[in-house]
Formats: structure tokens, sequence, C-alpha cells
């Protein structure tokens, strides 16, 4: 069992790939933002990679151990300690019974992660453990961690003084700008050979109004093609408006003149176009960047995308592990 | 219009957009749906999930199992065995939900909206007015007159985008702008074409004039008559409101509050579309 001593701002309970299969209900299927270096922190403690653990977001929480465990701590550097001495990052680490792990704010990055040999064992809710804020669905009472619960865990394994080489590890930009893959698509011919230059051109800066739900973008105007103009009424009267569809997550769904990237709580369907999807594999940098950083769109081809995500799981099994 | 064939958008890495056609129609839901259907009848490795919307299916797949133009020729494939959307039959229960029209709830909603937000027709008056009907009672008549087809869920787990069987009940309505910050749980609402039950209290825009006692969507998966799930409703199901008193609302809404209220519904039967279109056919005073 381990003690929720202080929360941090968001601290949720995610799993790996989350609650899929609902879609057609309306349930995005959360987890982790930066599925890479969560999967890698579950490894190091011997878990499956999509074991549940906490999504630390911006501040971490601070952690009392009811219990001797072996735990590691990935992603964001919010400069973790154990009874106060520094602890190393992306490594299994012993934690006794009665020790307290806080983590602060994050230096570089924007979420870590924390797995716990076996990993959490709060109930599932449609096949996840993983916490949908916004419905109040998963983790412990649907909503973040607080102060005074407790987590229970499974039994587990874990070995301390595993490492992850860092070659195996996503790399958190320091210059505050990030290269972003994106595929065309679905909606791409809705937006006039400009307006696709002019996205995949232009500086678009992370705005503090964003969430797990979605990613607002400050940058240019839109400019739009025929189609998007000429259609029949019941698209809707703005040029970025369609007949509700399905949205694919990691659309870059555009409300009006504001792209919104949807994320792993975004809504499932709705009435605007989405010109370009974000993959899969490129959702770990979303995950890691803060508000007020510079995104640059780089446009990749699906099976490019595919490839990509298919090298992040490779690099995410206990194999490529060393020890110190 | 309703395209010659599907057309496939591809989005990201794992999935795929079905599009077959650019209009709000029922027949292009039931290719949507037929199409989920029959997908979720193969059980494809590699297709993960399907998602209906009006005119298009949102399909999940596996990339390490199907490539992008496997998953678009399997699809593809499906859809041309579905024939002409006359041909498909859908799984479809049909839940009567008590619905109080004119609650004092959405009034007092849309009373707040007019005194802080900015002065607007009270809904039902809005849409007597925008419809050409006689009245509110006309309103309520009309409304309850059809039962509701689920053409998709989405915007919150478990809201339903409704549309209306009988084409006689089909009315229209702008939306709020700008929107209303809250709107009361279980309220009834229509914006565009589309109708729809708020499953919790959120913002919205729909013009709202009638409120369900009855929950449609239960975070605790505990609620008689949800079999587990966490919302009442999936594609592909039926609603008719039945109109109650303010007496029948709350004895409905006290059972409810001590999880002893029975929905009401009738289990999957047959949707037939061709018998759909053929009892459309002979309606007489159909509304254009």
């Amino acid at each position: 069992m381990i003690e929720i001593v202080k929360a941090g701002l968001e601290t949720s309970i995610q799993d790996y790939p989350g609650r899929i299969g609902y879609w057609n209900q309306g349930f995005p299927p959360s987890g982790p933002m930066d599925s890479w270096s969560f999967r890698m922190a579950n490894i190091l403690v011997g878990n499956a990679p999509g074991a549940a653990g906490l999504e630390c977001q911006f501040l971490g929480p601070t952690l009392g151990f009811q219990q001797d465990t072996v735990v590691a701590i990935t992603g964001a550097d919010m400069r973790p300690t154990l009874d106060g001495i520094a602890l190393p990052l992306w490594q299994s680490v012993a934690v006794r019974a009665g020790q307290v792990l806080a983590l602060g704010a994050a230096r570089l990055g924007a979420r870590a992660y924390i797995a716990i040999a076996g990993g959490i064992a709060n109930p599932e809710r449609l096949g996840s453990r993983s916490t949908f804020h916004k419905a109040g669905v998963g983790g412990i009472d649907g909503h973040a961690v607080k102060a005074g619960q407790v987590l229970p865990v499974f039994d587990g394994t874990g070995t301390a003084g595993l490492v992850v080489p860092e070659a195996l590890r996503p790399e958190i930009r320091t210059d505050r700008r990030w290269e972003i893959e994106v595929c065309a698509g679905p909606n791409d011919d809705w937006i006039d050979a400009a307006g696709q230059e002019r996205f995949l051109s232009s500086d678009w800066k992370l705005s503090a109004k964003s969430d797990r739900t979605g990613f607002r973008l400050e940058g240019p105007e839109w400019t739009f093609a025929e189609k998007a103009i000429n259609k029949p009424k019941e698209h809707g009267s703005l040029p970025s408006n369609i007949i509700d569809h399905g949205y694919p997550l990691g659309a870059i769904n555009l409300a009006g003149q504001t792209p919104i990237i949807l994320v792993n709580d975004g809504p499932s369907m709705g009435g605007f176009i989405n010109p370009y999807t974000v993959p899969s594999a490129a959702f770990w940098k979303l995950g890691q960047a803060k508000p007020g950083e510079i995104f640059r769109f780089r446009q990749v081809s699906v099976e490019e995308a595919q490839d990509m995500a298919r090298a992040i799981k490779a690099r995410c099994v206990a194999g490529n592990l060393v020890t110190l | 219009m309703i395209y010659a064939q599907p057309t496939f958008l591809p989005a990201g890495d794992r999935y795929v957009l079905i599009e077959f056609g650019n209009e709000m129609n029922l027949d292009l839901n039931f290719m949507a749906q037929g199409l989920a259907s029959a997908v979720r009848q193969a059980a494809i490795p590699g297709i993960i999930e399907t998602a209906p919307c009006f005119a298009s299916l949102l399909v999940h797949y596996d990339p390490e199992i199907l490539t992008l133009s496997q998953t678009a020729d399997l699809l593809g494939g499906l859809a041309a065995s579905l024939g002409r959307s006359d041909d498909i039959e859908l799984s479809s229960r049909l839940f009567y939900l008590p619905a109080l029209y004119l609650d004092p709830w959405t009034r007092e909603c849309v009373e707040d909206y007019c005194a802080r937000i900015a002065k607007k027709v009270p809904d039902p008056e809005l849409l007597v007015q925008e419809n050409g009907l006689d009245g509110v009672d006309h309103l309520v008549r009309l409304h309850s007159s059809s039962e509701y087809w689920v053409a998709s869920l989405g915007f919150w787990p478990g809201l339903p985008f409704l549309m209306p069987l009988d084409p006689r009940a089909r009315l229209t309505a702008p939306k709020y702008n700008p929107p209303r910050t809250n709107t009361p749980q279980g309220a009834i609402g229509l914006g565009g074409a589309a109708n729809s039950i708020y499953p919790v209290a959120t913002p919205g825009g729909y013009q709202i004039f009638a409120r369900t006692p009855v929950p449609i969507w239960d975070a605790t998966g505990t609620r008689r008559g949800f079999d587990g799930a966490l919302c009442l409703f999936r594609p592909g199901d039926r609603i008719r409101f039945v109109p109650v008193t303010r007496d029948e609302y709350d004895a409905v809404e006290a059972q409810v509050n001590e999880n002893r209220y029975e929905v009401t519904v009738v289990e999957y039967q047959k949707f037939v579309v061709r018998d759909y279109k053929a009892w459309c056919e002979k309606l007489p005073g159909k509304r254009a």
C-alpha cells in the first residue's frame, strides 16, 4: 500500500493502452500521454509494459510507502528524492516500508511517471484502471489522487539497479522547441495549398488552455479550399464545420480558427474538421511539452508513422535494460 | 449526396475514416451502422473498434496486424457486401423514457441564461416559431409522437445524437450563441436537426424544452437496467419519450434515487431498413 501524502498538481492512475473499445459510446482511451516513458518505468520494475502506474503533471506528489518494494521514475525530471536523498531517473530503486518518495516541480519535461513493482491495483472500469477525470471514471473514485488516499498495489518481483540505456530514452527538448510528426488527413483537402504550406512552415505555441482532453495551439490564420466554403448547409456555417463525425485520437481539430490537438481524454466525435493527425509515436512529445513551448509540424506518411511506433515498442522491452 | 462508393480517409497511424456521403440523412447512418455491425460480426483480427456517426464510420485498427491498404480493402469488401441500405438489418432496442415537457428546470435554466448572458426567445416558443407550429402544445404532441434513432454517442460519454424516425416529427432549431454554461441533467434538447439528452449537467447549445428523470449515464456502473455498462444507450437503439405529469415525474425520480426504477425497454429486435422505408412511403401528411 502507498499513501498519498501530497497529491501534486494532477497525479493520476493510468494504464496502457487504456480504455479501448468504448469509442462508440464516447469513452476516450485515457492512459499515459507519454507512453514511451510510462512503459519504460514499468519494465524497470518487472511489470508488464502497460501495468497501472502514476502520471504526474508539472508538479509531482509525495508518497509514503507502507511496504518494501521497487519503484522507477521516468519522463520529466521532477527531482525525485527518497527520504531527502536525490534519486536517479530511468532506474529501478529499492524502497523500504516507512520511506517517503517526494517529487517536485518539473525541471525538464512536463510529465513524470512512477511505476511500482506489481502495479497499482485500483479496480478496473470498462477494462482499464486509467483515470478519465472529466467523467469521473477509473482511478480511485474517478479523479486524480488526493492527499490521504491509500493506493493498493499488486505483489511484484522487481529488481533494483536496472537502467534504461540513454540511447533508448525519449530525448526531452531543452530548447523549448519540438518537431512533431503529423500525417495528412482525414480532412487535409478542406485546407487550400497555401494553408497547408503555412501549417507546416509556421511556429505554433502550446497554449496554457491545454489539458488531457486537448492541446490548444496559437499561430497564424487558416485558409480554406473551395470544399470548405461551398458545401451543403447541414455542415454548418463556418469553413471548419463538417457534419459531426468520429475524431481520431491525435486529430488536429480545427475549431473555427483554433487548432486543438485531441489527446488521451479527448472527445470521440464532433462537428469540426481534422486536417492532420498526430500519430501515436509522437504523443510522447505532446506529453513532455509545457505551455508556451513551440511546435513545428513535419509531415510523414502513414507507413513512416507506423514504423516509428514499432521502433518505440521494440525499445520498451526488458531485454534492453542494463544493470548498474 | 450519397457517394456511389464510400470514401476512405487515412487518419494517422491507427485510424481510417469512412464517409458514405455528405448530408444529414438517416440512410447514411444506416450504412455506417450496417458496416459497424458487419465489422463486429466478422471479428477481423486487427480491427479494434468502430464508431459510427451521422454519415461516416471511424475505424480503429492495429497496424501491427493490418496495413492501411489491407484495412481499407477489408472494409471496402464488407461495405460492398452490405449492398443497398434497404437490405441492412440492425439489432435495436426500444427504450420508453418518461419526459416532463415544458418542465420548470429547463425553463429556469433558459430564464437564467436570458438574465445573465443574452436575451433570447424562450426555447419552446423558438421551436414553435422556427417550425411553424400551432403552439407549445403542438410541439409536445409532435415531439412525443415519434421514435428517435440513436445515430451515435459522443461529446460526453453516453450522450446520444438522436434523429426522429417519423419524418413528420423532424424539427430544426438554431444552436445557442454563445452556448449555455450549464444544462440540467436529463434535459432533452434539439439543435440543427439533431435531438439529444444531457447525461449530466454540462454546458450546451441545444434548445431545451423537456426533462427525463431517468439517468442515462452512471459512472458507478451499478444502476438497474445498465447491465454493468456506464451508458444506457448504444448506437442503433431507439427511444420514445412518454409525456408524464409532474406527479409521475416525481414518483419516477424517487424510485431512481432508491435504485429501484426499472427502465422500460423492449430488448433486441431487428430494425429492417426496407420495412422502415416502406412505412415512411405510406405516411400521410409528411412535413417537408
